[in-house]
């Protein structure tokens, strides 16, 4: 199995089967430009992750290796929020912070079912909730002034009476 | 004259007393009773059988043939406490037998058409399964459709099998933080049903209304003490701090326009990134067909643009989707409902002949989704 070199953004070097790297588009488009061969001990730089969230993101991609990739067809699977699996589920039980960074991460290695998943965790996490209970579970200040929030209620009622 | 021979009746049922009541032992060796993992946040039972002589026997005894019935009569399972467990992959189903229920479908001279609901819930273990969140929505809207309609006409049985599963929804909902408004929901329906009873009380017995106004009152205090917490570390990146582009994936995850308004409430980003056409067209698109779609931009050409506009238009006009991760499914070879992850125990599978049959057959279309509103028709409520 040809194996690859990925260095965080600390400095740590982790060696990983290429096929399992290759769940990252960026990764894999950085090899090809780079024309790396299978003997080559050359080192992938990446700048953006740090090392505690790229050994989670080697360990999510080498459970989904095997997945195939979602059909085409289907628009409507990414609101489907409720269909995590329980592995992920279990996977995704950490703090806002690391779910924030594996989200980051997700987004510049360009792995789509990581951020898929990844972002309807956070997506759950606003189902159902008031604007007030939402501020309060990401801890996001109130940045309306009264005249503001006032102007998008009455957008939205707008919409919704039309 | 006595009857000296050898009974070769059916031996009937095996009850076992539980702390909420007889059980048919059938059912609970449905149930995931059996697995011994711990979990204090879930109901234990304690089991203590019906006979004279109380001797401890060993849990496995209950997988054993039928022709150890005598045995079970003379020795019993005295004081074994064992939680119900939460599980959510068919790995943790190993060596018990999987949550499933045989049903009648049609109504012959043999056979009286009769399922039980209660039974089947049990069977098909909806308490636990209440912590799987890809079941989650199902069973809530099942609750929902029970609770709304159908709550007076359920037996003392299945009322009670309700208000627990509703228990633990709320113990769901507090644990996770999340789809508390499902929970308000069935609360608030609940409320309804208890206030504007008949003559001034729910009809039925007044000692099992007792026990069901003491778990809604539980379930209440639940839901009273759900406190949204703010995250515990201050740890970065904090959501404020993630760019627009990701803040924008999480919104395209979200299948409510309530939700999509309340996020535009909650903070200026998201107000200014749920203005966007591409949020509202992909909602569109998702709930309603290409063809339910054009209607409506036809009929009214000026909002041709205007994809938040289109979109109330439409849920005005044919209502939102309603999509599961997960439901149950009925086995058209053994007539039997079961969850789709965890599979069931299958005649096809034990019997040669019935393989041999179903060789050329495509086996995903031997198990039909059935959706709440069926799942309820197939019991006599």
């Amino acid at each position: 199995m040809p194996m690859i070199k990925l260095q965080s953004s600390d400095g740590e070097v982790f060696q990983v089967d290429f096929e399992i790297a290759k769940a990252s588009v960026t990764i894999k488009t950085m090899v090809e430009d780079l024309g790396l061969e299978e003997e080559d001990e050359e080192i992938v730089p990446l700048p953006n992750v740090n090392a505690g969230i790229l050994k989670k993101v080697i360990q999510w991609a080498t459970y989904h290796k095997d997945d195939p990739p979602p059909p085409e067809d289907d628009e409507g699977r990414e609101k489907r929020t409720d269909d995590i699996s329980s592995w992920d589920a279990d996977f995704l039980k950490v703090d806002q912070g690391t779910l924030f960074e594996l989200i980051l991460a997700a987004n510049y290695l360009d792995i789509k079912g990581l951020l898929d998943v990844t972002c309807k965790t956070v997506a759950n996490m606003i189902k159902g909730k008031t604007p007030e209970e939402i501020r309060k579970t990401f801890n996001i200040k109130n940045d309306f002034t009264a005249a503001e929030e006032d102007q998008v209620r009455k957008e939205n009622e707008w919409c919704e009476e039309k | 004259m006595p009857f000296i021979s050898k009974d070769w009746r059916s031996p009937g049922e095996v009850w076992v007393k539980t702390e909420e009541g007889w059980e048919k032992k059938k059912i609970l060796e449905c149930c995931n009773f059996l697995l011994g993992q711990q979990d204090d946040l879930l109901t234990r039972y304690s089991v203590s059988d019906h006979c004279d002589e109380q001797k401890p026997e060993n849990v496995e005894k209950w997988n054993e043939d039928e022709n150890t019935e005598e045995k079970e009569n003379k020795n019993s399972i005295n004081h074994y406490k064992h939680p119900r467990t939460k599980y959510n992959s068919e790995s943790q189903y190993d060596g018990v037998i999987q949550p499933h229920c045989h049903i009648t479908i049609k109504c012959t001279k043999e056979i009286a058409g009769f399922n039980g609901l209660s039974e089947a819930l049990k069977r098909l273990d909806f308490r636990s399964a209440v912590h799987d969140g890809r079941r989650f929505h199902y069973i809530c809207k099942l609750l929902d459709l029970l609770v709304s309609h159908r709550l007076n006409a359920l037996s003392g049985c299945a009322q009670r099998v309700l208000f627990n599963i509703i228990e633990e929804v709320a113990r769901q909902v507090s644990q996770s933080q999340q789809n508390k408004h499902m929970l308000d929901r069935l609360l608030g329906q609940l409320r309804q049903v208890v206030e504007f009873a008949c003559w001034g009380r729910p009809l039925g017995s007044t000692i099992l209304w007792e026990q069901h106004l003491n778990t809604i009152n539980r379930i209440h205090e639940i839901a009273d003490r759900i406190e949204i917490r703010p995250p515990s570390d201050n740890k970065e990146p904090q959501f404020e701090q993630l760019p627009e582009e990701c803040v924008r994936e999480v919104l395209l995850r979200l299948a409510d326009h309530q939700d999509l308004e309340r996020s535009a409430h909650a903070w200026g980003v998201m107000a200014r990134l749920v203005d966007e056409l591409r949020i509202w067209r992909e909602l569109c698109q998702f709930h309603f067909s290409p063809r339910q779609i054009q209607s409506v931009i036809d009929n009214s050409p000026n909002t041709s643009e205007d994809w938040q506009l289109i979109y109330h238009k439409l849920r005005k006009c044919y209502g939102l989707r309603e999509e599961y991760a997960e439901m149950i499914q009925l086995c058209r070879n053994c007539r039997c409902l079961f969850w789709h992850s965890i599979g069931h125990p299958c005649i096809a599978d034990t019997d040669p002949n019935f393989m041999e049959k179903l060789e050329d057959v495509d086996k995903s279309s031997l198990y039909v989704p059935i959706p709440p509103q069926a799942f309820l028709k197939f019991f006599s409520l």
